[in-house]
């Protein structure tokens, strides 16, 4: 016992030594600002993608091809059926346009797909009652939709106008429980929160090591404190820096809501954990320790053998590699949560944690994650001694020449 | 092995890749005392301090440090200056010193608080505050060493202490190591560097090739070898020579031999008798130097002596 506290204690002073050195310098703060120059690089790219996008939206066109005593007709029940679609992004529909019919409509329709002007879609020309569509290769929901446009028509012409029958009042109710679709959305949300805050967080362990090793400290240290106390601490320290920039962008984004419309944050409640709140916050942050703490033991164990910057990176490029499998591998499990992958991706050590967090999402029971947390930890507790074992064995040239049940 | 004892070790064997670097080192230091372990480059003085504060396991031996079968349970009761220094450049210089103490359980405080007190007393006051990336070399050894004894260890083992010191950080070092023994600390030092092992130490090993070649004094060291005379006769001559011992050498007019097992005084009897008479004599012990590099030459592992 005596030995076990002396060791924490000693990581405790690593850890102390290591945050401060890390927090208490200018370049910390471009590290916690980081995910600004994310956000702004995000959207300067997304307004780019999006402008294209829109100027794309803008050129493209559905072509009816009618007599002009149609087009009110047609123009009324073409905004009637638009209710339907999103007037703008991605899955709006492309402007009606209706044109005079020429002596050979069929070359006409044809030839409008040469246009220089404009995009062309789908058009329709042809009496209504056995209508022609031409669409473009990949424009089947603008063919359905002028198909759909043609028989509204007819069926307004012979019920007599266009006149809406019916008025529907509609409104908003909030469920009394999450939907099963925002349960698996939350799953998926947080095996991309894990995934991403460790690909961000955890990558800086694998330089601990060698700072130590550049400046001869590892010595130092070596001599004071066990290999697994160095490892632990330096664990802890990158930990302490991990859990301030979760600190502080997690409250930031708690306080969010508060700042937009009701609209967007009703949106957010059909985001809903099986497990309820606040245990599912709880387990979240759980898990994301376990996660670091598994992969930064590992990059630790990597940053401990390479001895040269390109070796680091070298070595890091397979890890990387893996997780972004583990991401898969735990994604899969958050969308068919009762799936044999899903299991695997909850019991397989370095996938469990984004799986586990998932799973809470996902379904009520309490006890798996108690016992998946204890599972991690001692998964944790395997990872940093095999990391301390390689390193002494690659770094200071020693180690037990064989197995020794006790200690000399 | 006895509790007077700060480090004792049997039978300690080490293979790096195959070649083995020590080969059954056995070493005794007693408490209190300032001990030297000598040898030349290579001699394994550096992995047998390593061995004995467990940074590495032997492959074969037994060793003891204060009284711990595992150096690793006397960690907090030790201080260790590496051959190779190593601090955090970033760290203020008393920062550096409370870390090291906090390595062995001193308290942050209490730490920073002795730092200064001994940044003072060895004249590095000035630097307290400073980041060790603007101290000089000597500077940052120091405080290395400084922070090596802040938490008042029972064993300073400090591998090649002066190496790379200018000689007024050679002398400020001399002193904290005889402040500290003078504390009740045993001090175990490595060095190739004679004059410092004369001047500091109590007792000595010389290694070479992995072995133990000599355990004792310094004077049981020097004691190793014979008297040596210099003599300057009143008148030379060629058959001046076939008087004198074998190895007698001829320098500027004077000659330098070892002293005969059965004394000067027949010899120098000879030399008046023969007329050449005494113009200058002198006959002194052979330094800690003339010592090391017989033992080393014996044991066939004769290397850079400084």
């Amino acid at each position: 016992m005596k030995v076990f506290l002396r060791g924490m204690r000693q990581a405790f002073t690593i850890a102390r030594r290591d945050f401060a050195a890390t927090v208490f310098t200018p370049t910390f703060l471009l590290f916690l600002l980081a995910p600004v120059f994310m956000i702004v690089f995000a959207l300067v790219g997304g307004m780019g993608a999006r402008g294209a996008a829109e100027s794309t939206d803008a050129r493209e066109r559905m072509v009816v091809i009618a007599s002009s005593s149609r087009a009110a007709e047609i123009t009324a029940i073409d905004s009637q059926l638009r209710k339907l679609f999103p007037s703008r992004g991605d899955n709006a529909l492309p402007e009606l346009v209706i044109e005079a019919p020429a002596n050979d409509v069929a070359a006409q329709a044809r030839a409008m797909f040469d246009s220089t002007e404009y995009d062309l879609t789908a058009v329709l020309h042809g009496p209504l009652e056995r209508p022609r569509i031409l669409r473009g290769p990949r424009d089947y929901r603008e063919a359905n939709y002028l198909a759909e446009l043609a028989e509204q028509v007819l069926r307004v012409e012979r019920s007599g106008g266009t006149q809406q029958l019916s008025q529907a009042e509609i409104a908003e109710v909030s469920r009394g429980q999450s939907s099963v679709s925002g349960r698996s959305q939350l799953a998926y949300v947080a095996v991309l929160g894990i995934f991403f805050l460790t690909l961000m967080l955890s990558g800086q362990a694998v330089g601990a090591m060698a700072e130590e090793r550049s400046n001869k400290v590892i010595e130092v240290l070596a001599a004071a404190v066990p290999l697994e106390s160095v490892f632990f601490g330096k664990l802890l320290g990158a930990f302490g820096t991990a859990v301030l920039f979760v600190a502080f962008w997690g409250t930031l984004l708690g306080n969010l809501p508060k700042l937009l419309p009701a609209n967007y944050v009703s949106a957010f409640s059909e985001l809903g954990a099986a497990v309820g709140y606040p245990l599912f916050p709880l387990l979240f942050v759980a898990y994301f320790t376990m996660a670091y703490m598994l992969l930064s033991a590992v990059f630790l164990g990597v940053g401990a053998l390479a001895s040269t910057q390109r070796e680091i990176q070298m070595l890091s490029l397979p890890i990387t590699i893996i997780q972004v499998v583990m991401l898969g591998f735990a994604s899969y499990g958050a969308i068919a949560p009762n799936s044999w992958v899903a299991i695997a991706a909850q019991v397989f050590p370095f996938s469990s944690p984004s799986a586990m967090a998932a799973r809470a999402a996902n379904s009520p029971e309490i006890w798996p994650h108690v016992a998946a947390l204890i599972w991690q930890a001692l998964w944790v507790g395997i990872t940093v001694t095999i990391g301390a074992r390689v390193f002494r064995r690659g770094v200071l040239k020693s180690g037990s020449p064989r197995i020794r049940l006790r200690g000399r | 092995m006895s509790e007077e004892l700060a480090v004792s070790a049997t039978g300690l064997v080490k293979d790096f890749g195959g070649r083995r670097v020590v080969d059954g080192v056995d070493i005794a230091v007693p408490r209190g005392l300032i001990y030297g372990v000598l040898g030349p480059n290579g001699a394994g003085k550096t992995t047998t301090l390593r061995m004995l504060l467990g940074i590495i396991e032997p492959d074969a031996g037994e060793r003891m440090l204060l009284g711990h079968p595992r150096p690793r349970e006397a960690s907090d009761q030790v201080g260790y200056l590496p051959e190779e220094r190593g601090l955090y450049p970033g760290m203020r210089a008393k920062d550096a010193i409370a870390f090291m103490g906090a390595l062995r359980g001193l308290r942050w405080s209490e730490g920073r608080r002795r730092a200064r007190t001994l940044m003072e007393a060895a004249g590095l006051g000035h630097a307290a505050d400073d980041k060790i990336r603007k101290l000089s070399k000597g500077m940052a050894q120091l405080v290395q060493l400084l922070g090596s004894a802040v938490h008042h260890p029972d064993l300073l083992v400090l591998d090649e202490p002066f190496s790379g010191l200018d000689p007024v950080n050679q002398e400020r070092l001399e002193k904290l190591i005889l402040a500290e023994r003078d504390r009740g600390a045993t001090i175990l030092f490595s060095t190739h560097v004679m004059a410092h092992a004369e001047r500091l130490c109590d007792r000595l090993s010389i290694i070479a090739g992995g072995k133990v070649r000599f355990e004792g004094t310094v004077a049981d060291a020097r004691a190793k070898l014979p008297f040596k005379a210099h003599y300057t006769p009143h008148r030379g001559g060629p058959e001046l020579a076939a008087l004198l011992p074998p190895d007698a050498e001829q320098i500027d007019g004077s000659w330098s031999f070892t002293v005969p097992e059965e004394g000067i005084e027949a010899l120098l009897v000879r030399l008046i008798d023969a007329g050449h008479g005494i113009s200058g004599l002198s006959i002194e012990r052979p330094g800690l130097h003339d010592a090391f590099v017989r033992i080393v030459a014996e044991a066939g592992a004769a290397e850079t002596v400084e």
